[in-house]
């Protein structure tokens, strides 16, 4: 079927809340890109152009999506720039060479960071970047080491990035990357001490939120300019993320109270500057579809995008469809464990609920698993094209 | 429902603590003041259950809890020398998968709820899994994973304790994730779910009919 629009022009149809040629599809791919591209975790985070080089072949094989996520974990993970980052915090960065069995991949990193939320306010991110239980390698590089890292490897990394949108005209998901406050000190201060922080010394909290979102949003957008934001389609996307930040984490009381603050005044930042903001979600959100839809108050039009997990769609669909452009959520477990023709009546039921009047991208829930099959994937790309033609 | 109770379920930490001082004064029976604060915990979980309460209700729940057990386990021991635990539960997070928090939540709830818990931590391999069943011969076994990966692990762990002839002894429930929206027949265990309440509540069941 001839396509009238240009990918990046689909995606914007739907950001803008109009009805494109089709409705658009992008999984959230990114370990599987390195998996089915053939090369090791360890390629994909210290090669940029043999990940690139990898996302063309692993297209071939998982389907052409309309985006494609540049990874901007990558960039910037062996930079030592002053940032608060869930990257740098909460990941457990052993870079493996294999994928599982033999290796893994990167993963949570769950342990107490901040003993005291006031030492870090006072003294700002740098006692926790220099923190030993964190960045034990840090010690251990070398002057050459850090100066490539921190200057030359992110331009290298755009470089390639550019290079691929160019060649094959497939716009970025994003171009920066932030994480909501409330989740970063989550993770910064374990759970089992953050609930208690939530219920003891809630204020604390909240001012220790509002510390941590300046430094989060600006170090995004400088991700974004690095990767070419206004030249680059796409680029001008910060993914926001707000993971654990609603059900069945925590209650839509404390997301009020606690995550809706920050997260719109993130949002606002993103905006204002300039930039698009996508919010990532995880958990169930359709308890507080109600706040979330003035996600877009005092803002233009079509520029924020909500991305759903386990949210009801069809609901979203209800209470956002004339605010914001909805994403999601074909879930993992289908991915990973379904058939072809549970990933497709899937997709035509959440076509059906979703993407009437426009506003609305076929999307996996959270992200695409390295190991979904791969006629998984492709039958979610096929299925936006059978199913959701305007 | 008596006031401890019910000031576990309103999450209120000092009128918790200040039902189990006035018990203890007026020398109430150690045991019947750790029955009525699991019976909080309890009704938490029923209301975690039916959407009323979250993840961190249900954790602070359990924070509450743990404090008031700390003042009225001293009285048990003073009273009865020795408490007769719910049973035993093995726990780890399987190999290859470092995700902590949810099995943590899991393993504190038990705990809360009166059984002896062997955190194996994260990470863990099925051979440790084989050898600490042996060391300390639990009733249950519960296999923690977030990662989509983590699943065909927990099939591999199980066939390794029915291979060194430990299945019949135990149950086995895996948590976490998406591990409960996965059929687990394939993997060989007793009960998956990715609701930590419910996990809690299968394994009491088991303990009863035992």
């Amino acid at each position: 079927m001839k396509e009238s629009l240009s990918r990046y022009e689909r995606i914007e149809a739907a950001w803008n809340l109009e009805e494109a040629d089709r409705v658009p599809v992008s999984p959230l791919n990114c370990y599987i890109l390195a998996y089915q591209g053939g090369i090791s975790i360890r390629e994909m985070f210290h090669e940029p152009e043999k990940f690139t080089e990898a996302v063309v072949k692993a297209r071939e094989k998982i389907g052409e999506g309309d985006q494609e996520d540049p990874n901007i974990t990558t960039l910037d993970h062996l930079s030592l720039r002053p940032k608060s980052g869930w990257d740098q915090v909460t990941l457990d960065w052993r870079i493996w060479d294999q994928f599982p069995p033999e290796g893994n991949i990167p993963s949570f990193f769950e342990k107490c960071i901040i003993e005291d939320y006031d030492d870090v306010m006072e003294r700002g991110f740098s006692t926790l970047l220099f923190n030993k239980k964190i960045g034990k390698d840090v010690f251990n590089r070398s002057l050459e080491d850090f100066l490539y890292y921190e200057f030359e490897y992110p331009e290298i990394y755009a470089k390639a990035w550019r290079k691929f949108v160019e060649e094959h005209e497939v716009p970025l998901i994003m171009g920066g990357r932030a994480t909501i406050p409330f989740e970063l000190v989550l993770y910064y201060r374990g759970f089992a001490k953050f609930v208690q922080d939530i219920f003891e010394q809630p204020d604390k909290v909240k001012d220790m939120c509002e510390f941590v979102l300046e430094h989060e949003i600006l170090n995004a957008l400088k991700q974004a300019m690095i990767m070419g934001a206004g030249e680059v389609p796409g680029a001008e996307k910060i993914f926001f993320q707000a993971g654990v930040v609603g059900p069945p984490y925590i209650s839509p009381e404390v997301f009020e109270e606690f995550v809706w603050p920050t997260l719109k005044k993130g949002v606002d930042m993103i905006v204002k500057r300039g930039f698009k903001a996508h919010v990532h979600t995880d958990g169930d959100m359709t308890p507080v579809l109600p706040v979330l839809k003035d996600i877009t108050k005092g803002l233009p039009k079509g520029k924020v995008l909500l991305d759903f997990e386990k949210t009801d769609m069809k609901k979203a669909k209800e209470v956002l469809g004339d605010k914001v452009c909805i994403w999601g959520n074909v879930p993992a477990s289908l991915l990973c464990y379904g058939t072809p023709t549970e990933v497709e009546e899937y997709c035509q039921k959440l076509i059906n609920d979703c993407a009437e009047g426009g506003g609305f991208i076929l999307a996996t829930e959270c992200e695409t698993p390295w190991n979904a099959k791969p006629e998984n994937v492709r039958v979610m790309i096929d299925s936006a094209i059978k199913y959701g033609q305007y | 429902m008596g006031k401890l109770s019910e000031a576990i379920v309103a999450l209120n930490k000092e009128r918790v603590l200040g039902a189990v001082k006035a018990g203890i004064k007026s020398n109430t029976d150690p045991i019947q003041l750790i029955e009525e604060a699991r019976e909080g915990l309890e009704r938490v979980g029923e209301e975690f259950e039916k959407g009323n309460y979250f993840l961190m209700e249900l954790m602070r729940a359990a924070q509450i809890f743990k404090e008031a057990a700390s003042l009225i386990n001293p009285k048990i021991q003073e009273c009865y020398e020795d408490v007769t635990m719910k049973g035993k539960v093995l726990i780890g997070t399987v190999s290859g998968d470092v995700h902590d928090l949810g099995k943590g939540i899991v393993a504190t709830l038990l705990k809360c709820r009166g059984f002896e818990v062997i955190d194996l931590g994260v990470d863990i391999p099925e051979q440790v899994f084989v050898e600490k069943i042996k060391e300390h011969d639990p009733q249950v076994v519960g296999m923690s994973g977030l990662l989509t990966t983590s699943i065909p692990v927990m099939g591999k762990t199980v066939k390794a304790i029915e291979e060194a002839g430990l299945r019949g002894r135990v149950k086995v429930i895996v948590g976490g994730g998406v591990v409960g929206e996965v059929p687990t027949s394939d993997i060989g265990v007793d009960h998956a779910t990715s609701n930590a309440n419910e996990g809690i509540r299968v394994i009491e069941d088991w303990m009863k009919k035992e």
